[in-house]
């Protein structure tokens, strides 16, 4: 999947993150990363139905890494960057594991990467089997953007 | 969390994102650590002291926290920080009439240098003394 509506999206490493976040993949890391989300939320005073697709969306990212990531014995990190760009705001969901391709868990409808694309005003998806995957999300935010 | 898990970070530009961040994954991370809710209510008044003095000696414009949660204790590594900042960021903790809050609450309180960094490493504890 390569979509991209509204304009090349930064490399992760080229961004200066506001909000680093590396954690265990690992189900209660989601939680933690949704309610940081809310935190960011509260503190730019995002418009609700915006961070309930952010959620969404990141929610349905993290989860992909925890479940098709890494091998059960051999759990990685699970990074995540928040960084507010002008009126948009930029999500990164990073991992170091096996890349997208075979995984042991095949259970699950796989509407994951379709409902973040369908959620998101742009994205982009980089894997490659040694360095893991990496997806990048773009939510405009419009004039709303403000620290509280 | 087993020994073998990462460890989780959290970076964040210096400024008023910085206390809403930390102190929701502090509480959440004491939560999972199975720590009282008084001692979660102490974990969480650390973290916003940490966000609002460490940003005076970070060696750059990001506050870097490890949190390493244990059993019913929390580990919270905060830096790099400035050479003199771990001390000083204890230092600045210290409130009128109530004395220095992260030295009353933390379990343990140590500063290790590395290089020409230090970092403060606050840890905080279930006791049944408390």
């Amino acid at each position: 999947m390569h979509r991209q509506r509204r304009g090349l999206q930064p490399r992760m490493g080229m961004m200066s993150s506001d909000v680093r976040l590396t954690l265990p993949a690992s189900p209660e890391s989601v939680a933690v990363i949704r309610h940081v989300l809310g935190a960011f939320a509260v503190a730019l005073r995002l418009p609700p139905d915006l961070v309930e697709d952010m959620r969404l969306a990141v929610t349905e990212a993290c989860t992909n890494v925890v479940r098709h990531a890494y091998q059960d014995a051999d759990p990685g990190p699970i990074e995540v960057v928040i960084r507010p760009n002008g009126d948009r705001l930029d999500l990164v969901v990073a991992d170091r594991g096996r890349g997208l391709g075979e995984s042991a868990d095949i259970s699950g409808p796989g509407l994951g990467l379709p409902l973040i694309a369908a959620l998101a005003d742009s994205v982009q998806l980089d894997h490659a089997p040694s360095r893991g995957s990496r997806v990048a999300m773009s939510f405009r935010c419009r004039p709303r953007l403000g620290v509280a | 969390m087993t020994v073998s898990e990462p460890a989780t970070t959290v970076s964040i530009a210096s400024g008023p994102l910085v206390g809403p961040i930390l102190r929701r994954v502090v509480g959440m991370l004491a939560a999972r650590a199975d720590l009282p809710l008084d001692r979660l209510d102490d974990a969480v008044l650390v973290a916003d002291l940490i966000a609002a003095r460490a940003p005076a000696h970070s060696v750059d414009d990001k506050i870097n926290v490890a949190l390493d949660p244990g059993d019913r204790s929390l580990l919270l590594r905060v830096g790099p920080l400035r050479q003199g900042g771990g001390k000083a960021l204890i230092v600045d903790a210290a409130v009128p009439g109530v004395g220095n809050v992260i030295e009353q609450l933390a379990d343990e309180l140590s500063v290790t240098p590395e290089g020409d960094t230090e970092f403060l490493h606050v840890r905080l504890a279930y006791s049944n003394g408390r």
